[in-house]
C-alpha cells in the first residue's frame, strides 16, 4: 500500500508514453524491477555494502502490516480493553458493593504470607505497575499526554518511561521468577475443587464456595500472570536487546507478542488489584502485614482455615484499636 | 512548544546566512592541528589528534566563516572528475558538485564523493619516521634527508648509481613526475619506473607500435557519438564509474549495443546487451574469433584498410585458424554469441573499443592490445569520432606520468634512451650532455650489433621485477650490482605479484625509503629492525599543478588546503633530496625555487620546451588555468569551447597540442582523425616505422588530413623534408637557426611543427597503421597459454615463449615454468580486479572511513560448484593458495559472477600476510581502518614478452576451508 | 506546492555507492550510520540490478504514523523530517518504514539506540537554518540554499534523481521514451538481421 502511494507518481508517468511492444520490455529489466517491487512479487532481498540488519532488503514488506496492527488494532483495542474492564469493575462495584466479613473481625490473626512472599509480591507488583504505566505511556501517550504536556514535555516523559521500561523489564523477570517459586506450591490446581469454584462463579453473587489456601480464581490469576508473564518477558528481552542482529520481522513479531500479552496482563491485573484492595474487607491488610483475620480466612479459604486455625494468635491491643471496629464500616466507600 | 513545520525553500535567507554568519571562536582546524603537533613536541610518534576531537573542530567551523570555493581534480582515477572544494578558515568543510565540469557534470563515484576526507587525513603518516630497533621513531625532516642521502651516496660509491631504484608514482602531478624522471637521470640511473608498468605498459607498447601513440585515442565524452561499445577486460562500473555516464548516453540515445567480454559477469556486464564469458587469458582467441566472422562476412572496411593499414593480410592468415569451433574450445564462448556480438559491432559503426587491465596484465599482454587494435582497424573504427581505442587508464595521472617518462625505458615524451634523446633533453635542461653521461656507471651491461651499449642507453629494471633485481644472483643481472636501496615514492607493494618473494626482497635491502601520505604495506611487510624511512608526502589536494586525464586532456589543480601535519609536497621533498645529493643546481637550473619549493609553473614551462614528440608543448600554465576558470564553456559532447576566453580550444588541450603555446593549437580531441585540419585537432597515423618494408609502402595511400597540402602519405617532418618541399622559407630567421639539422621532435623552436601544420600536415608524417609489428616477438598477435594454465591440452598448440637470459637486465622465465603441470594441485584459475570503493593499493581509500565502512573484508569470489566441491559456504574463511604456494586467508563469497573453475580476488587489500594480521606493525595511528590479505601475495610469476608487465589476471590456485 | 521526491533509475544505477559516501561527506555521518544505501538484487546473475535507497519522504509516512512521541513533520516541500530533541530512540519508525531509512547511532543492550537519524533530503531539521546545532544534529541544509540533496547531485550516472515530483516525472518520461524507441529499433534490427 505504502509503496504504491510513494510510487504512484512514477506509475502515472510510466503509463504515459506509448508502451513499446510487450516482447521488447524485457530489454529494460530495470523498470521491471521497480514494477515487481511495487507489486511485491519480485525479489526484494539482495546484497548491500551497508551491513546493518535489513540493509540488504529493498522493501520491508512487514512494515506496513505492523503499522496497521499498531495503529488500527493495538492502540484502539488496548485503550478499549482497559476502558471495558474498568467499566465492568465499576458495574460490579455498583451491584455488589464492598463485600464485608460475614461475622466481622475475630480479633485473631493467622499468618498467611511469609515476609519473603510479601517482598516478592510487592517487588513484582511495583515493577508491574511501573512497567504497565511506562508501557502504556509509550503506547497511548501520543494520544492522551501530548495534548496535556506538549510534544517536548511529553518527550521528556517518554524518555523517562522508555528508560524505566527498558531497565526494569529484566528486573521484573527476576521478580516474577522469585514470585513463581514462592507461590507455585499452593497454586497447583486441584481439579474437583477448582471446577466447583468456577461453576459457582467464585461465590461472587451468592454464598461462599469452599476453597483451600488459594481459590480457583486466584490460581487462575497466578497461572495467567506466570504464563502470559513469561511471554511478556521473553518478547520483552528480544526487544530490549537488539544486539543479535534481529530482523525487523522478528522485532515486529515480538512486539506483537509483547503488546498483546502485556495488555492481557494489565486488564486481568485490574481484577486482581480490585479484589485485593477495595472489593473485600480485610483483604489488603493480608498482603500488607502477612496476617489475615481468622474470620476472613473462614469466609474465603475455609479449607485452609481448618488446617491453620491453630496457629492463630490474638491481635495486639494497639493493632485492634488502629483498625476500625468490625461492622462499623458500610459499603459507602467509593467504588474502584 | 516549538513550531514543527518549517518551509525549506527560503533561498534568500540562506544566501544571507551563508555570507554573513560567522561563529565566533571557531577553531581553524589547521591551527588546531598545529597546536596538537606542538603538544606532541619531540616525543615519539603518536596519534595526537583523536578522531573525535577532529570531528568537533570540523563541526565548529561548519556553520561560519567565509567560504572559498577551490577547483581541483579528483585524485583517484583517470576520468579526471572536477571537484569544487569549499574551504573555510583553511579547513576543507564542504564539497560541491562541479556541474559545469565537462567530464563529470558534478558526478562522482564513491571515492570522488568521499574525497573531502583528504582534508582530515586521520590515518595519514604524520611525521618523518624511521625504524630503530624494530620501533618507529619520529625524526626531523633534516635528519631524515641527511641520513637517507648519506646512505644513497654510500651505496653509489660501493655498488654504483644503478643499485638505487627510483620507484615513482602515477599519483604525482605532471610537474612532479617530470622532476622525478629528471632526478633519476641526474642521479645516473635508468632504474626508474612506476605503476604504468603493471597497468597499461602493454597497451602503450602495443598501441604505439600500431599507429604511433600509446594513449587512449578518443575521450570519455566522445563515446556520446558511438553507435556500439565493446568492453573487454574492463569493468568501468567499478574502476571508472563516471565513464558509465557517457556510455549510458550512447546506449540510451544512440541505441548503441554494449558488448562486454570478461571472465566475470561484472556490474558492467549486467548493463550490457551482449556478454561473452571468456576463460581468463584468451583475449586473442576471442578477438580473432570475432574477426573470423568479420572476414567471413566481408564486414571489414576494405577501403580504410587499403589506405591506412599495413599487415592486415598477415592478420587474416592468423584469424583463419580461429574458426568458431576453435574459439569455443579455447575461450569457451559458443559461436552464436560471438557472431551476435561481432554483428552488433559491424552493424553499428562507428563503434568504440574499451579495454583495461583485464587485457593488459598478461604474459601476452602486448599481443592482446595489438589484437584489439587490429579489430578496430578492420572495422575502420579508427580516427573517427565515436570510434577509437578508448583505453581507460587507471590512476588519475598515470597518463601524465607515462608521458613524462617515469619509466625505465624512456625519457620524458617517449624519446627513448638513445644518445640523441639524452642530447635533446640535455639541451632542454641547459646542461652539458657529457656531465649527464658522467653521472651514470661508466661500463656497459649489454651489447647491440656487436658494440657495447652505454649504461645510459640501456633499459633499466622495470618495477615489476625490482624483486628480482634484489634477489637474483649478481652474476645473472646485467648491471654492476644488485639493487640495494628502494625509494618507494608513492607506490603500493600490494599491487605487485609474488608478495612472499617481495617481502624477502624487502628484508634483503640495505635501505627502504617510503615517501607517501600513508605508510603503505611496504612499512609493515618486511621483518626488519631498521633501515626503513617513512617520509610524509602531501596529497595533491595540498599542492597544485597539472594532471593528464585518460583522454590526454590536461587539467589544472588548485591547492585546497595547506599540507597537513608535517607532510610536504613531493616536489619539495625532491628539492630537499636533490640538495642533499648536490644536484639542485643542475636540476633546477631554469626553475625558480621559492624557499624549498620549485615553482610548479616553471617546471611545466620546461616540460613545454622539451616534449615535442607528443605535443606537450602547447599546454602552458596560463592556458591550463584559463581552461580551469572556464569549465562551463566547453561542450559536453565535443569538449570544444564555444565562446568564452578559451574559444575553439578542446578542453584541457588534449595532447598533441602542437607547437608553442603562442601557436594556440586547440589540442587533439581524437587521434588520427583525418576529417579535421591538423590545426583544428586533426591527425593522421604516425610515420614511425619507416616508409617502406620489403617493397611495401608503409605510408598512407590516398588518405590525408583535411586541408593537407600533400594529398597522400608522407614521412615525418625534418629540416631536410621542409627544404625538399620548398617550405623552408616559411620558417622565420630565428626558427631556421633552431631548426637546422633538426626534426619535428628536436626543433626547440617549434618551427618545423608550425610549418607542417600550416600546410595541413601532421608533423609526424602520414603513414599506415601496422597490424603486424615485425619488431615484436609475435609480429602478428597469437594466442599463447598462460604460464600457469589449467588447459594442459592446449599447451602444445599454444606454447609460451622460450626463457630469456637477459631481458630488461634480468633472466626471465617462460617455458621452464609452463613445462610443469600445476593444474592437478591447483585446479582453479585465479584472476583479480578492482572494487569501486578502493583505489590501487588502497592505503588511502582504506584509511577513509566513509569508504572503508563499505568494504570491510577481503574476499574471494568462488562459483557455487567449486564451493560445494570444497565444502565451502558463503562467508566462510578460506585459504586461497597460489600455484607458487603462497596463500592468503580470505572470506568466501559464493557467487555465479565467476564461472565454474574461476576465482576472483580484489587487489586493494593489504596489512595481512599469509594469515597474519600486521596491524601492530604500522606506526601508531597510521594503520588503515581496513586491512586484509593482498590478493597479489598469492599471484605468481609471469611477465609480458615486450614490457615486463606482470601476469596478474591469470594464474592457478586451490581453495580450501580455513 | 512542491513535492520533493527521490527516484532511482535501475537502468542506470551501477552500485558505485557515490550516493552513500556523498551523504557521509556532506553530513559527517559516523561509521555505522548510513542514511542511504545501495541494494543489488540478483547479485552476479542475469538480471542483476541495483537501486539506491533512502528515506522516500512518503506522503503518508509510516514512520510518522507509528512514532510514539510524534517527532516527525512534513515540510512545505513535502520533505519528511524529524525532531531529534523529541525522538526517544524507540526504533518503531525503523520497523514501519518500507525502505529501511531510519538509522540509529548505536544498537546496544537495553534497547539503547540513541536518537534516530535519517535522510533529511539535505533539508536539516527544526533548528534555525545553518546553525551549528542544526548541522550537528541533522547535517547540512542544502535545500534552504536552493540546492538539492548531494547524493543525487553527485550520482555517477545520474541514476538517482531528486527534486520536485513533476520535474522528475518529466525527466523519467523522456528516458522511458528514449529507451522504448531504442528497444524498439533494436528489436527491429535483430529481426532484420
Amino acid at each position: 500500500m505504502m509503496v504504491c502511494l510513494v510510487m504512484s507518481v512514477f506509475q502515472a508517468q510510466a503509463a504515459d508514453p506509448p508502451p513499446p511492444p510487450a516482447s521488447l520490455l524485457s530489454i529494460n529489466p530495470g523498470t521491471d524491477l521497480w514494477r515487481e517491487v511495487r507489486q511485491r512479487d519480485g525479489e526484494i532481498e539482495g546484497i548491500s555494502q551497508v551491513k546493518s540488519p535489513g540493509a540488504n532488503v529493498l522493501v520491508n514488506v512487514s512494515g506496513q502490516s505492523w503499522r496497521e496492527y499498531r495503529m488500527q488494532e493495538l492502540v484502539p483495542k488496548a485503550g478499549a480493553a482497559i476502558m471495558i474492564v474498568l467499566i465492568i469493575i465499576a458495574i460490579f462495584r455498583l451491584l455488589r458493593g464492598r463485600i464485608m466479613l460475614e461475622n466481622g473481625r475475630s480479633g485473631i490473626k493467622i499468618l498467611r504470607f511469609s515476609t519473603s512472599q510479601r517482598a516478592a509480591h510487592w517487588t513484582t507488583a511495583i515493577l508491574f505497575v511501573v512497567l504497565s504505566l511506562t508501557g502504556l505511556t509509550l503506547l497511548l501517550g501520543r494520544k492522551f499526554l501530548i495534548p496535556v504536556f506538549g510534544a517536548e514535555g511529553f518527550s521528556n516523559i517518554a524518555v523517562a518511561a522508555k528508560f524505566l521500561h527498558d531497565y526494569l523489564g529484566p528486573v521484573f523477570m527476576l521478580a516474577l521468577t522469585w514470585l513463581f517459586i514462592l507461590f507455585v506450591r499452593d497454586n497447583i490446581p486441584s481439579p474437583k475443587l477448582d471446577l466447583q469454584w468456577f461453576l459457582k462463579g467464585g461465590g461472587l453473587f451468592g454464598k461462599h464456595v469452599s476453597s483451600d489456601r488459594y481459590n480457583a480464581g486466584e490460581k487462575l490469576w497466578f497461572w495467567v500472570a506466570s504464563i502470559v508473564g513469561l511471554a511478556v518477558i521473553i518478547s520483552g528481552l528480544v526487544l530490549d536487546f537488539p544486539i543479535f542482529g534481529q530482523t525487523r520481522a522478528t522485532m515486529e513479531f515480538y512486539h506483537w507478542v509483547h503488546s498483546v500479552s502485556a495488555i492481557i496482563l494489565i486488564v486481568v491485573s485490574f481484577g486482581h488489584i480490585y479484589m485485593g484492595t477495595a472489593a473485600l474487607e480485610a483483604t489488603f491488610e493480608v498482603m500488607k502485614t502477612g496476617y489475615c483475620d481468622a474470620n476472613w480466612a473462614k469466609d474465603h479459604h475455609d479449607l485452609w482455615y481448618e488446617k491453620v486455625k491453630d496457629t492463630g494468635e490474638p491481635v495486639s491491643q494497639t493493632q485492634a484499636q488502629a483498625s476500625p471496629a468490625p461492622g462499623q464500616r458500610q459499603s459507602t466507600e467509593p467504588s474502584g | 512548544m516549538k513550531k514543527l513545520i518549517k518551509s525549506s525553500s527560503s533561498v534568500d535567507k540562506a544566501v544571507v546566512a551563508k555570507s554573513c554568519k560567522s561563529v565566533p571562536g571557531a577553531i581553524s582546524r589547521r591551527t588546531f592541528l598545529r597546536n596538537s603537533s606542538l603538544m606532541a613536541g619531540g616525543a615519539a610518534l603518536a596519534t595526537t589528534v583523536s578522531p573525535v576531537m577532529m570531528k568537533k573542530a570540523d563541526a565548529a567551523v561548519a556553520a561560519g566563516g567565509k567560504i572559498d570555493q577551490v577547483k581541483t581534480i579528483c585524485t583517484h582515477c583517470s576520468v579526471g572528475c572536477g571537484i569544487i572544494a569549499e574551504v573555510q578558515n583553511g579547513v576543507w568543510t564542504g564539497q560541491e558538485p562541479a556541474f559545469d565540469h565537462p567530464f563529470n557534470k558534478g558526478a562522482h563515484c564513491a571515492k570522488g564523493a568521499a574525497i573531502r576526507e583528504h582534508g582530515h587525513g586521520e590515518r595519514r603518516l604524520k611525521y618523518p619516521t624511521k625504524l630503530v630497533d624494530g620501533k618507529w621513531k619520529k625524526i626531523s625532516w633534516d635528519e631524515a634527508i641527511n641520513e637517507i642521502g648519506d646512505k644513497m651516496l654510500e651505496i653509489r660509491d660501493k655498488s654504483g648509481p644503478d643499485s638505487v631504484f627510483w620507484l615513482g608514482s602515477a599519483k604525482f602531478s605532471n610537474e612532479q613526475a617530470y622532476l622525478f624522471r629528471k632526478f633519476a637521470g641526474m642521479w645516473g640511473t635508468n632504474n626508474v619506473d612506476h605503476q604504468a608498468r603493471i597497468c597499461h605498459s602493454t597497451t602503450v607498447a602495443g598501441v604505439a607500435n600500431t599507429w604511433g601513440y600509446g594513449a587512449m585515442t578518443n575521450s570519455y565524452n566522445d563515446i556520446h557519438f558511438s553507435k556500439s561499445i565493446l568492453l573487454i577486460g574492463s569493468n568501468p562500473t567499478e574502476a571508472h564509474p563516471v565513464a558509465l555516464q557517457h556510455i549510458f548516453k550512447a546506449k540510451e540515445e544512440n541505441n548503441a549495443p554494449v558488448i562486454v567480454i570478461d571472465p566475470r559477469y561484472t556490474r558492467t556486464a549486467a548493463h550490457a546487451n551482449h556478454y561473452l564469458k571468456i576463460r581468463p587469458g584468451t583475449d586473442v582467441g576471442i578477438i580473432w574469433g570475432m574477426m573470423w566472422h568479420i572476414f567471413e562476412n566481408g564486414w571489414e572496411d576494405k577501403e580504410f584498410i587499403r589506405q591506412r593499414v599495413y599487415g592486415m593480410d598477415d592478420v587474416m592468415k592468423e584469424v583463419k585458424k580461429w574458426n568458431p569451433k576453435e574459439v569455443e574450445r579455447v575461450t569457451g564462448v559458443p559461436e552464436d554469441q560471438v557472431y551476435a556480438a561481432t554483428k552488433a559491432m559491424a552493424d553499428n559503426r562507428p563503434g568504440t573499443f574499451i579495454w583495461c587491465m583485464g587485457g593488459t596484465q598478461h604474459t601476452i599482454g602486448n599481443n592482446n592490445t595489438r589484437a584489439y587494435c587490429a579489430f578496430q582497424l578492420a572495422l575502420g573504427n579508427m580516427g573517427v569520432s565515436g570510434g577509437g581505442a578508448n583505453i581507460f587508464r587507471g590512476h588519475d595521472n598515470v597518463q601524465g606520468a607515462t608521458d613524462l617518462g617515469v619509466l625505465s625505458n624512456t625519457l620524458p615524451g617517449y624519446y627513448g634512451l638513445s644518445a640523441g634523446s639524452w642530447k635533446h633533453w640535455s639541451r632542454v635542461w641547459d646542461l652539458d650532455y657529457e656531465w649527464v653521461k658522467g653521472q651514470f656507471d661508466g661500463g656497459s651491461y649489454e651489447q647491440s650489433k656487436g658494440k657495447d651499449v652505454h649504461v645510459m642507453n640501456t633499459k633499466g629494471i622495470p618495477v615489476s621485477r625490482w624483486i628480482d633485481g634484489v634477489l637474483e644472483d649478481k652474476e645473472n643481472i646485467a648491471q654492476k650490482d644488485n639493487l640495494k636501496a628502494m625509494l618507494f615514492w608513492g607506490h603500493a607493494p600490494n599491487s605487485q605479484t609474488r608478495g612472499v618473494e617481495q617481502k624477502k626482497a624487502m628484508d634483503a635491502l640495505e635501505m627502504m625509503v617510503i615517501i607517501d601520505p600513508y605508510p603503505t604495506a611496504s612499512a609493515v611487510m618486511p621483518d626488519r629492525k631498521d633501515g626503513i624511512y617513512l617520509l610524509p608526502a602531501s596529497t595533491q589536494m595540498e599542492t597544485y599543478g597539472s594532471v593528464t586525464a585518460s583522454n590526454r586532456s590536461f587539467q589544472w589543480r588548485s591547492k585546497v588546503v595547506d599540507p597537513l601535519f608535517e607532510s610536504l609536497p613531493d616536489h619539495v621533498i625532491m628539492y630537499k633530496l636533490a640538495k642533499k645529493l648536490g644536484l639542485e643546481e643542475q636540476m633546477f637550473k631554469n626553475i625558480q625555487v621559492n624557499g624549498e619549493e620549485p615553482l610548479v609553473e616553471d617546471v611545466l614551462r620546461e616540460i613545454n620546451r622539451g616534449m615535442w614528440t607528443i605535443g606537450y608543448t602547447g599546454q602552458s600554465p596560463e592556458r591550463l588555468k584559463k581552461h580551469q576558470e572556464n569549465w562551463g564553456t566547453f561542450n559536453y559532447d565535443t569538449l570544444k569551447a564555444e565562446g568564452g576566453p578559451a574559444d575553439g580550444d578542446y578542453y584541457g588541450l588534449p595532447w598533441p597540442s602542437w607547437g608553442t603555446p603562442e601557436m594556440n593549437h586547440p589540442g587533439t580531441p581524437n587521434l588520427y582523425d583525418t576529417s579535421k585540419n591538423v590545426a583544428d585537432g586533426g591527425l593522421t597515423f604516425r610515420a614511425r616505422f619507416g616508409v617502406e618494408r620489403n617493397g611495401t609502402n608503409l605510408l598512407a595511400e590516398g588518405s590525408f588530413g583535411r586541408g593537407s597540402d600533400i594529398k597522400d602519405g608522407y614521412p615525418e617532418f625534418s629540416a631536410d623534408v621542409l627544404k625538399k618541399l620548398g617550405w623552408w622559407d616559411d620558417l622565420t630567421a630565428e626558427e631556421k637557426k633552431a631548426a637546422e639539422g633538426k626534426n619535428w621532435k628536436t626543433d626547440l623552436s617549434g618551427g618545423i611543427q608550425r610549418v607542417a601544420i600550416k600546410h595541413g600536415c601532421s608533423p609526424f608524417g602520414n603513414a599506415k597503421a601496422r597490424a603486424m609489428v615485425w619488431t615484436f616477438p609475435d609480429p602478428v598477435p597469437i594466442h599463447r597459454e598462460p604460464l600457469y594454465t589449467s588447459r594442459r591440452d592446449l599447451v602444445e598448440q599454444y606454447p609460451t615463449y622460450e626463457d630469456r637470459k637477459s631481458f630488461w637486465r634480468l633472466p626471465t622465465r617462460y617455458k621452464s615454468i609452463q613445462a610443469t603441470d600445476h593444474s592437478k594441485d591447483y585446479p582453479i584459475i585465479l584472476t583479480s580486479g578492482r572494487l569501486v570503493e578502493y583505489e590501487g593499493g588502497g592505503d588511502e581509500s582504506r584509511s577513509n572511513p566513509w569508504l572503508a565502512e563499505l568494504q570491510q573484508d577481503m574476499f574471494v569470489e568462488i562459483h557455487p560448484r567449486d564451493a560445494n566441491n570444497a565444502g565451502i559456504k558463503d562467508g566462510d574463511d578460506v585459504w586461497v593458495e597460489g600455484a607458487e604456494s603462497a596463500k592468503v586467508k580470505v572470506k568466501a563469497m559464493v557467487t555465479r559472477r565467476v564461472g565454474s573453475g574461476v576465482a576472483f580476488m580484489p587487489f586493494h587489500f593489504a596489512g595481512h600476510m599469509q594469515g597474519e594480521d600486521l596491524r601492530d606493525k604500522y606506526p601508531e595511528g597510521a594503520d588503515p581502518y581496513v586491512l586484509g590479505e593482498a590478493a597479489n601475495t598469492a599471484f605468481t610469476y609471469g611477465y609480458d614478452s615486450v614490457t615486463q608487465m606482470q601476469e596478474s589476471k591469470c594464474s592457478l590456485c586451490r581453495i580450501t576451508k580455513a | 506546492m512542491a513535492s520533493m521526491k527521490f527516484y532511482c533509475d535501475a537502468e542506470r544505477c551501477i552500485e558505485c555507492n557515490a550516493c552513500v559516501t556523498a551523504c557521509k561527506n556532506e553530513h559527517d555521518i559516523p561509521w555505522g550510520v548510513n542514511r542511504r544505501r545501495v541494494v543489488t538484487i540478483k547479485d552476479g546473475e542475469q538480471g542483476e540490478r541495483s537501486l539506491s535507497v533512502a528515506c522516500m519522504h512518503c506522503a503518508d509516512a509510516p514512520c510518522a504514523a507509528v512514532c510514539p512521541v510524534d517527532c516527525f513533520y512534513t515540510t512545505g516541500d513535502g520533505i519528511v523530517l524529524h525532531d531529534k530533541d523529541i525522538c526517544i530512540g524507540c526504533g518503531y519508525c525503523f520497523y514501519a518504514c518500507p525502505f529501511g531509512a531510519p538509522q540509529f547511532p548505536e544498537s546496544s543492550a537495553f534497547s539503547s539506540r540513541g536518537k534516530m537519524d535519517k535522510c533529511t533530503f539535505c533539508a536539516g531539521g527544526p533548528e534555525e537554518d545553518h546553525t551549528s546545532e542544526e548541522y550537528k544534529k541533522y547535517g547540512r541544509n542544502r535545500v534552504s540554499e536552493g540546492k538539492l540533496p548531494l547524493c543525487a547531485e553527485m550520482c555517477a550516472t545520474k541514476a538517482l534523481l531528486a527534486g520536485d515530483a513533476d520535474v522528475l516525472s518529466d525527466i523519467y518520461r523522456k528516458r522511458v521514451i528514449n529507451r522504448g524507441a531504442s528497444a524498439f529499433e533494436w528489436g527491429v534490427n535483430q529481426l532484420k538481421g
